[in-house]
This record gives C-alpha cells, structure tokens and sequence, in this order.
C-alpha cells in the first residue's frame, strides 16, 4: 500500500468506514503483537493488549491528526496499553514474583549450576524473565523501548508520555535492576 | 576527567548522551571506568530479544474477528448497516451497545419512539418486537439494579467483627478461604457493573439526559467505597487503586448535571480515558475471575464484609 492509499484508508476510517479499520487492523496487528508481547513477556496478556490498542484507537480515531502518522499512534497507544496491565496485573505478579523468587533460591542452592548448566540458553532466558518481571511497569516498558525497540529516549518519553529525565531514569534503573539480578550469570559467564 | 557514571555508560552503551568522544577516550585509561562499563555490556549483552510467538497472514484477520465480537466494538457494523436512517442523532451511539445494555438503553430512554418516529422504521412486526424487547429489558435492567443495591445490605455478623480486627481479617489473595472466594467473585461482578455504566457514559449522546446512569453510578459508589476499604485491609493494593480510581469517576457522574452538554461529557470521557479505566477495570476483573476459582456447583453470593453507614 502506497503513502496515497494509506492516507485515503485512514480518512475512510476515520468516517466510519469499518472496511478501512479493518484494513488497518490487519496492516498493524502483528507490530502491536510484537511490541505487546516484548513488553509484557507473556503471550496472552500480548493478545489483551492488540484487542484493548485497537479498541482505543477506533474510539480515538476522530482526535487522531490526519498528518500523523497512523503506525506511530498507534504504537504509543499499545506502549501503553501494555504499562496498564502491567500495572493491573501488578498485585497478582507481586504474589507469584515472591514464590517464583524463593523457589530459585532452592534451585540455585539444591543444584549449584555449572558454567556449561548456565550456557544453556533456556535457562538464561528463564533468568532475564524473571529479571524483567522484577521490573516495574514503567521500567520495563522504557528498558524494552530502549533495548529492544532501539527507541531513543526522547521517543520514550514521547510515547510513554513522560518527561525526558523520567525516561532517562525509568531505562537507569532497569539496568541496575537488571546488573543485580543477573548478577551469577555474569560471573560464570567469565 | 573524572570517573564515569553508571547513567552515563549505559547512555553510551546506546548510542545517546553527551561527551561521548571523552568517554571513548577515558574508557581506555581508566580501569575502574572500563570494568564497570563491561559489567553493564556484559549485563545487556545476556538481554537478547525474547522469541516471539509466530503470528502468520491471517493474523490481523484473527485479531479484526475477535474485535468484531467485542461489545465495546460491535456498533462500528451496526451504525454502517443503519446510517442511511437520516435525521436520527446518536444512532452511533445507540448503535453501540451491545446487548443487554442495548435492550436497557432502548427500555430507558424511550429510543424506541425515536426510531418509530422517524418514519423510516415503520413495520408493525418490527415495532412488536421491539416493544417486547423494552419489556424485557426494563425488568431486567431493574433487577440488575435492585440485587447490586441489595447486596450492600448485607450485614453479617461474623463479618464485621473480621473487619474491625486486622488480625482476623481475610486475605483477598487466600484462595483456600471461601469467604475470599465470595469477596473476589463479588468485587468482579462490581467491576463488570461498573464496566457496563462507563461504557454507557462513553457511548452517551450529548445533551442526552443521564440520569439513570447517575443512580447506578451512585449506587455503585457506596458499595465500590466498601469494596476498596476491604481491599486496603487485605493488602490488595492494585485492586484497592482500580477501585480508587474508580470511585473518583463515579463521583464525577453522580455530580454531573442530569442533561449533559457536550463539553461536560467530553471532559468525563476524557477523564475516563485518561485514567485507561476501562481497561483497568477490565483486566482487574478478569485478574479476579481468575484467582477466585470457585468449587463446582457452588453458587457465588454477592456480599461485603462491610455495610454502608
């Protein structure tokens, strides 16, 4: 689709035409997947956030600016779509985040992982998780715009919604976190 | 130059920040410096992008069917289908909701005459139809109503003396308790209700008269103040905000004038939006749903462990 069609979808949309939201829905459904399911980690909560970013964006479609661009909206919109379940879904990880913490605990001390146990790439990928659900919400939104996403942090605060030092400091403290957390990786990894 | 900050190294490490020729240089003189940076290098470096899940062509075509199925969506279909129907302002709107809240809608607000008014719906069978819709909604709209007044009214006991002593106080997150079980299930269904009255604002003609949906609010008012200071006592922080939040916009609706502008409607939208309370009252919904597993066969009371004074 050229840049004329796109335009012309989009106004035809933004009349109510539910054939041109549904050709937007499909353009953009697997970028918002990928962002939803990078920021949350989980894959069901990545479907809630697709169907939630598009819910808000038809409801939105009349404010949105026609010069704008509809892709760069609509990441915003689903960047923080994915921070408010986060944020709902908060108390129930606080419980589980506990539990999952002490069963490591009796994981790292039952069986002393070796440098070769640790190279497995499953296990390292099932510590960063949990690292990353250690994160709050912000930070974990910010770090995946900065890490993954290769935002700026000036796009972060703008799709985040947030002051430049707030970005700024939402990615800082997600690498902290992340240093300490992943600390026994790194050092077997030497 | 002085050592290097652990914020600086990681705006270096991505490619952003000031003074980044200095850094370079100081990175090869000072070993402090350079061994914290391979710290954080070595840190990002474990942080490979995650394996998504595949999602094929037919992606968006899934994702569009399940927003079509979606009761905050179904009107966009509906309001194509009737918008040659000229000079009836807010089809839109009533276009929009969905079901239940449909029926009531029609029940509440007399539409039904608007439509037959228009002279563009006419058609006896339809209109029979219809009336017996309004029937039916009106009756169940008003029980809906009544059992989520009474169900603040419960007063128990046992239940009170729970709430006064902390000690005794039941964990909303204990599933092993039923009491819990009841608590969450009932805290979901007044989300659900709740739900229902903030899509009727979103969705709401301007200048439209919204009275009713001032009362359910106000209802839901008095028991979702019981149902948040049962969240505090339990420690359930996040269902305790949803219900904060909450509160804060039911408040607006109940003190907004009755037949509302368009600018007063616009600004109660925009304060619901902004605090995504949809969503988060959605998703605190399903959240509960989820932990309350309630045993088979058992029906779930609606109740609080509080009454209203």
């Amino acid at each position: 689709m050229d840049a004329s069609e796109a335009t012309a979808v989009l106004a035809r949309a933004r009349e109510g035409d539910s054939d041109a939201f549904r050709v937007l829905v499909e353009q953009h459904s697997r970028s918002v997947f990928r962002l939803a399911y990078r920021m949350t980690g989980n894959e069901q909560d990545a479907e809630d956030v697709v169907q939630e970013s598009f819910l808000r964006a038809y409801r939105q479609l009349g404010r949105f600016e026609s010069r704008a661009n509809f892709g760069t909206w609509l990441y915003r919109i689903a960047a923080n779509c994915s921070v408010d379940l986060m944020r709902a879904k908060q108390a129930r990880h606080d419980m589980t985040r506990a539990e999952s913490l002490d069963e490591t605990g009796e994981h790292l001390s039952a069986d002393t992982p070796t440098p070769e146990r640790l190279a497995v790439s499953d296990e390292i990928q099932r510590r960063v998780a949990h690292a990353l659900d250690a994160l709050s919400p912000l930070e974990r939104a910010a770090f995946t715009l900065r890490h993954y996403e290769g935002r700026s942090i000036d796009e972060i605060s703008r799709t985040l919604d947030l002051g430049v030092s707030a970005a700024k400091h939402s990615v800082f403290r997600a690498v902290k976190k992340l240093r300490v957390a992943l600390e026994p990786l790194r050092s077997h990894q030497l | 130059m002085t050592h290097c900050t652990d914020e600086e190294l990681t705006l270096y490490y991505y490619g952003e920040g000031r003074r980044r020729a200095a850094i370079a240089r100081h990175l090869d003189t000072c070993a402090p410096c350079a061994a914290l940076y391979r710290e954080i290098t070595d840190t990002l470096g474990l942080m490979a992008a995650p394996d998504e899940p595949v999602r094929d062509d037919q992606y968006g075509f899934e994702v569009w069917r399940r927003l079509q199925k979606d009761h905050r969506f179904e009107g966009f279909d509906r309001f194509e289908r009737f918008e040659g129907f000229e000079g009836f302002e807010g089809f839109e709107r009533f276009s929009r909701f969905g079901g239940f809240e449909w029926l009531r809608r029609v029940a509440a607000f007399g539409t039904f005459e608007r439509f037959a008014g228009s002279g563009r719906f006419a058609g006896l069978a339809t209109a029979a139809g219809l009336a017996a819709l309004v029937v039916v909604a009106f009756l169940a709209g008003h029980a809906w109503r009544t059992s989520d007044v009474a169900s603040t009214n419960v007063t128990n006991a046992s239940n009170q003396s729970n709430t006064s002593n902390p000690a005794n106080h039941s964990n909303l997150a204990n599933h092993s308790n039923p009491e819990n079980r009841i608590l969450l299930a009932s805290v979901a269904d007044h989300l659900d209700r709740s739900e229902r009255v903030l899509t009727d604002i979103m969705n709401a003609p301007a200048k439209s008269n919204i009275s009713m949906e001032q009362q359910w609010a106000e209802d839901l008012l008095q028991t979702s103040r019981l149902y948040r200071q049962d969240a505090v006592d339990a420690n359930e922080t996040s269902v305790a905000a949803v219900l904060d939040d909450l509160e804060r916009n039911l408040i607006e609706i109940v003190h907004s004038p009755s037949t509302i502008s368009a600018a007063d409607l616009e600004q109660l939208r925009r304060r619901i939006d902004a605090a995504a309370l949809l969503f988060k009252v959605r998703v605190m919904s399903d959240e509960l749903r989820r932990r309350e597993e309630p045993p088979a066969g058992r029906a779930l009371p609606q109740t609080s462990t509080r009454t209203i004074s």
